[in-house]
């Protein structure tokens, strides 16, 4: 069965129409994303406070988040593996443009900073590559549509 | 590779969504493979052909580009 009839927020990590199985998995990878984003936001303002006192509970604080990312990314593993294998297709075309253009644009600015290029933040690349990614698996199931 | 999915679905009169159903696969799939877009994997090749009953080189012609 094909769940097609509308798309909703938690669907934003597919594009094209997704199986009841591949709409489960990505439920369950944008949920995921969701409780890592509001958990990463409590987590950065909680450390940026400068309240919480030096030791475990701090560690903790800082630690957590990256715990719960990786369960985001089990679940986009198991989400690839059951995929509909059009979707699998699409998906990895786009983790490769992503990763890729990621890689180059951090590699390639590097040499540009050297020559009076603004300093990027660390998360800068990573932005490239969500961007790039989201929008290679638009195009991508476009071209199959 | 060509192959005769739409004429055999046709013949059953059934939509696209009722065979990516029958497959368990989504529709954008169904259509792809339809058109020409995309070549399904070998499982799900022979998955189709055993759901029409034929040979797989009677769904499919690898012969024609």
């Amino acid at each position: 069965m094909t769940n097609e009839a509308r798309r909703p927020w938690w669907a934003w990590g597919a594009c094209g129409d997704l199986t009841e199985r591949d709409t489960r998995n990505m439920r369950r990878f944008s949920l995921l994303c969701l409780a890592w984003a509001i958990l990463f936001a409590a987590a950065t303002i909680a450390l940026a406070s400068g309240r919480l006192p030096a030791g475990p509970l701090s560690v903790a604080v800082a630690v957590i988040p990256t715990l719960l990312a990786l369960a985001v990314i089990w679940a986009y593993i198991v989400f690839l593996r059951e995929a509909d294998e059009l979707q699998r297709k699409v998906h990895l075309e786009a983790l490769a443009a992503g990763f890729g253009t990621g890689m180059v644009f951090m590699m390639g600015y590097r040499l540009l900073e050297r020559i009076g290029a603004p300093k990027l933040d660390m998360n800068d690349p990573l932005l490239v590559m969500v961007m790039v990614w989201a929008l290679w698996q638009a195009v991508a199931a476009r071209r199959y549509a | 590779m060509k192959n005769r999915l739409k004429v055999l679905r046709a013949e059953r009169d059934w939509t696209q969504a009722d065979l990516a159903a029958a497959l368990e696969v989504s529709r954008q799939t169904v259509n792809a493979i339809e058109t020409g877009k995309y070549d399904p994997s070998l499982p799900l090749a022979f998955k189709i052909a055993r759901l029409f009953g034929l040979a797989i080189e009677a769904v499919f012609d690898p012969d024609e580009a």
